[in-house]
């Protein structure tokens, strides 16, 4: 079989043992799969979406009840964008727990997280660019919060709000962050992040004299089970966008007081549960910068997994990097689960 | 000093400028991106005669968002905005809750229990010489 270009972005033969689904998790691969989708799902929306703060919920509700498979389509960037986040969140797990993080790579590392926060970015402003009852108070709490940085809130806050409080100027605002000033950088790192892990010699592994297995596949071995992981995404994506339509509310009217609770996207529940707690820059702005901040420094603060112990999961030399991951994880769990209890 | 090398001194004032113009690029960028386009919001609001709102009346002015009292002492008025991250309070029996991260204030304002810090801002009620109500909010 003559190789096609998608054949040629593979390298010719990579190591067996860490080509296995068990040990990839398939997530990196995944995310890129999703990326697409989301690309084209998102640029299909653009030909209905009206960025105006009368018309944009409006016009979501054309796609959602009126274009012809507009509801799919809808459904299918929303269940893409909720899987990008977690799929890249297993990614970086898995590469933390399996030390693959170690030079040459630590530089693509901080690519992959740089991606990771830039994708939770443009996952907000996605949501923020509904405009309708659903999202008004984490418009409001959002954008407050950056009003309460020390020196620069109030200037950050104009830049990006546009004005004194949200309306029409911050919907283009988010409108252009989300389909330009976000989307341009995302895939120049997708492709900067993917190009690095070909140039530093594929999924991390012992150097050739330590390693105990030297089975080998090729590439179109590989391609068979990307392809095969794309197809099994595919369809999961498809039956829960069948069944579970995105969210939807009606326009908003005036800022009307609320009945019931108010909650955060669910990914940043966390954030929300430590806001009740407090002080809103220490909870709501410092803590989550800390924790970025101890994540890019994880490969250089930590002792490194020994390379005769890269390539298989939980090396014990990179304990330290492991335990402090856990714990983040677990943490943001927990505050995820109880903000979901109501409040009194 | 050690003398610094042709290759060194280019290669330095090659980094100087590109950091300067990159500084100054940036500086632009949040300048421009800063503009205000909108008018100021609405800081006075006109609320018809006082006599539509009778003593020991209480109006919900959702627009506003605030309360408006009609007590003995005469007419005074609470900003519903919860002073820890701007939702809107809810009215409650004796009181109001916050929806957003569970403040609650007493029917004064004030706060009974966090996160919020500060009591709802009182907001000033002007009557004028023809009987009508101002609500002003700054
Ligand atoms: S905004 Fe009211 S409690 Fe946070």
């Amino acid at each position: 079989m003559r190789p096609s270009f998608f054949h040629h972005l593979h390298p010719p033969t990579i190591p067996a043992a860490q080509s296995r689904w068990r040990y990839t998790l398939g997530a990196g691969g995944t995310a890129i799969f999703l990326a697409l989708i989301l690309t084209i799902t998102g640029a299909l929306e653009m030909f209905y979406y009206i960025p105006t703060p009368d018309q944009a919920a409006i016009s979501i509700q054309t796609i959602t009840y009126f274009v012809p498979f507009g509801a799919l389509l809808r459904n299918l960037h929303f269940w893409a964008a909720q899987l990008f986040i977690i799929v890249s969140a297993v990614h970086l797990v898995r590469v933390v727990f399996t030390g693959a993080y170690i030079p040459p790579r630590r530089f693509n590392y901080l690519l992959g997280l740089a991606l990771f926060v830039i994708s939770i970015l443009l996952n907000f402003t996605g949501y923020i660019l509904r405009w309708d009852q659903g999202i008004q108070w984490a418009l409001v709490v959002g954008t407050n919060l950056i009003k309460t940085i020390p020196f620069i809130g109030d200037s950050l806050y104009q830049a990006l709000i546009g004005g004194t409080q949200p309306g029409s100027a911050t919907l283009i605002r988010f409108y252009a962050w989300h389909i330009f000033g976000l989307m341009l950088p995302a895939a120049f790192l997708v492709g900067w992040h993917a190009f690095r892990v070909r140039r530093e010699g594929g999924i991390a592994l012992p150097p050739p004299t330590l390693r105990t297995d030297s089975e080998r596949i090729t590439r179109n071995e590989l391609v068979r089970r990307e392809i095969l992981a794309m197809l099994f995404t595919g369809s999961a994506l498809l039956v829960l966008s069948i069944f579970t339509p995105a969210p939807i509310a009606p326009p908003i009217i005036e800022m009307s007081p609320l009945s019931g609770e108010v909650r955060a996207p669910w990914f940043f529940l966390w954030v929300q549960q430590m806001l009740k707690w407090g002080d809103p820059f220490f909870w709501g702005v410092l803590i989550p910068v800390i924790i970025l901040i101890i994540l890019i420094l994880i490969p250089y603060i930590f002792p490194r997994p020994a390379e005769s112990e890269l390539g298989r999961w939980f090396p014990k030399s990179s304990g330290l990097a492991q335990v402090t991951l856990a714990i983040i994880a677990v943490a943001i769990i927990v505050l995820t689960l109880l903000a979901l209890i109501p409040i009194k | 000093m050690p003398e610094l090398s042709r290759r060194d001194f280019l290669k330095l004032t090659t980094n100087t400028l590109l950091t300067a113009s990159g500084l100054l690029g940036f500086g632009a960028l949040f300048r421009f991106l800063g503009y205000q386009t909108e008018p100021l919001p609405q800081t006075e609001f006109d609320l018809g005669p006082a006599s539509n709102y009778p003593i020991d009346s209480r109006t919900l002015l959702s627009k506003i968002p605030a309360l408006l009292l009609h007590t003995d002492e005469g007419f005074s008025a609470l900003s519903l905005v919860c002073t820890h991250l701007g939702c809107t309070v809810e009215p409650k029996e004796s009181g109001f809750t916050c929806p957003c991260h569970g403040s609650k204030y007493d029917a004064e304002g004030s706060v009974l229990n966090g996160p919020a810090q500060k009591k709802l801002n009182a907001l000033r009620v002007e009557v004028t010489t023809d009987g009508n109500l101002i609500l002003h909010t700054d």
